[in-house]
């Protein structure tokens, strides 16, 4: 499988950005839904894992917008209604847009509370705004509502990739994964 | 008549000798312009935190090491840092325990010159009612008749019993804690 984007299909490095963006996303609800009830130290080790996956899934966002940039996505398979396309295309933007201002939500909120992003305890970032308790609740409320709003978004998505795959059994799903296509005719 | 004389002589001699050595010595800690601070981490993220009410008796001439001497009270329930679960936390029983130990103190025993306006000290920090050396660095400035008197200290939290159960979990809530220190002195 070759690094770049094909006509037909998803280069390896934009497949990695995909899938690896994927887990992580997964990861960080496992670890925000977990937090909850955690006694405050374990809480403090949870969250700056969460905290520190945020910012990984920040920068991966960058790279990979960078990336999708220079190197053009496949065009959406023939033939599919006009309407599908545009969800696609308005889906697709609103993850992109999700995928930076979920984690830019989460760094405000630890900057609006004083308790600083550590990055895996490496790199400490800057705080971005000043502490205020009532700023940081109302960051909370939005950063948890855009993290709901990408999942269900993700979950859409999701949705139609399957569709594609099953009913439709073109390649879209194929060609986001390390698998060959199907061919023009199966 | 002589006799009364040379009383009050060796009266006004000691006096004036007494309040030259302690008019060299003593200070007064300008409360608004002193900073006493700490610097903490929380899963690798240093936070600050300062001490909003302590009191520092100061006593100190670089010509006169020997008898300069400092003792810091610090009221450990005045420990701000800009959260208030976090400060809640600190006063409670895990870590400054505020209640049964109110005050932090630390007593110089011995400085040292080391060159220009640098200085060493040795002293003794209780905390929690364990008490533990702990030596400052510091900078003394003396600038028309005040002097800024500026320095840190390492310390580590756990040799205290700051942080008990869980919180001695020095992976999520580091060990090492420094103390900076900025005060201005006016004779």
């Amino acid at each position: 499988m070759q690094l770049k984007n094909t006509l037909t299909r998803y280069g390896a490095l934009a497949q990695l950005f995909h899938w690896v963006i994927v887990v992580l996303i997964i990861t960080q609800f496992v670890l925000a839904l977990r937090a909850e009830g955690l006694s405050p130290i374990k809480k403090i080790g949870v969250l700056g894992t969460h905290k520190s996956i945020g910012i990984t899934i920040l920068v991966l966002a960058v790279l990979r917008l960078a990336w999708r940039l220079f190197n053009p996505v496949p065009p959406q398979p023939r033939g599919i209604p006009r309407w599908q396309e545009l969800a696609a295309h308005v889906s697709h933007f609103l993850l992109y847009a999700l995928l930076f201002i979920t984690p830019m939500l989460g760094w405000l909120m630890s900057s609006a509370r004083a308790f600083s992003v550590s990055w895996f305890g490496l790199v400490q970032l800057p705080d971005l705004i000043e502490p205020n308790r009532a700023t940081f609740e109302r960051l909370k409320d939005w950063h948890e509502a855009m993290a709901f709003t990408l999942a269900a978004i993700a979950v859409l998505h999701l949705a139609a990739a399957l569709k594609h795959h099953f009913f439709d059994r073109d390649d879209v799903l194929r060609r986001m994964l390390p698998v060959p296509e199907r061919g023009p005719h199966s | 008549m002589r006799m009364h004389q040379q009383l009050r002589y060796l009266l006004v001699l000691v006096l004036v000798c007494g309040s030259v050595a302690l008019a060299a010595n003593q200070w007064t800690v300008q409360p608004k312009e002193s900073k006493l601070t700490f610097v903490a981490t929380q899963q690798g993220a240093e936070f600050t935190g300062t001490f909003e009410r302590f009191t520092a008796d100061i006593k100190f001439d670089p010509q006169d090491l020997a008898g300069s001497h400092f003792d810091v009270k610090v009221e450990t329930a005045s420990a701000t840092t800009r959260d208030n679960d976090r400060d809640e936390t600190l006063k409670s029983d895990d870590f400054f325990a505020v209640k049964q130990y109110p005050t932090g103190h630390y007593v110089t025993s011995q400085f040292t010159a080391k060159g220009g306006n640098k200085f060493t000290a040795t002293g003794k920090l209780t905390v929690r009612n364990v008490t533990r050396d702990v030596p400052l660095e510091f900078t003394f400035e003396n600038k028309n008749g005040s002097a800024w008197l500026k320095g840190s200290a390492q310390l580590k939290r756990l040799d205290f019993g700051v942080g008990q159960g869980e919180w001695q979990d020095t992976e999520q809530v580091g060990n090492e804690v420094k103390i900076n220190f900025v005060l201005l002195l006016k004779p």
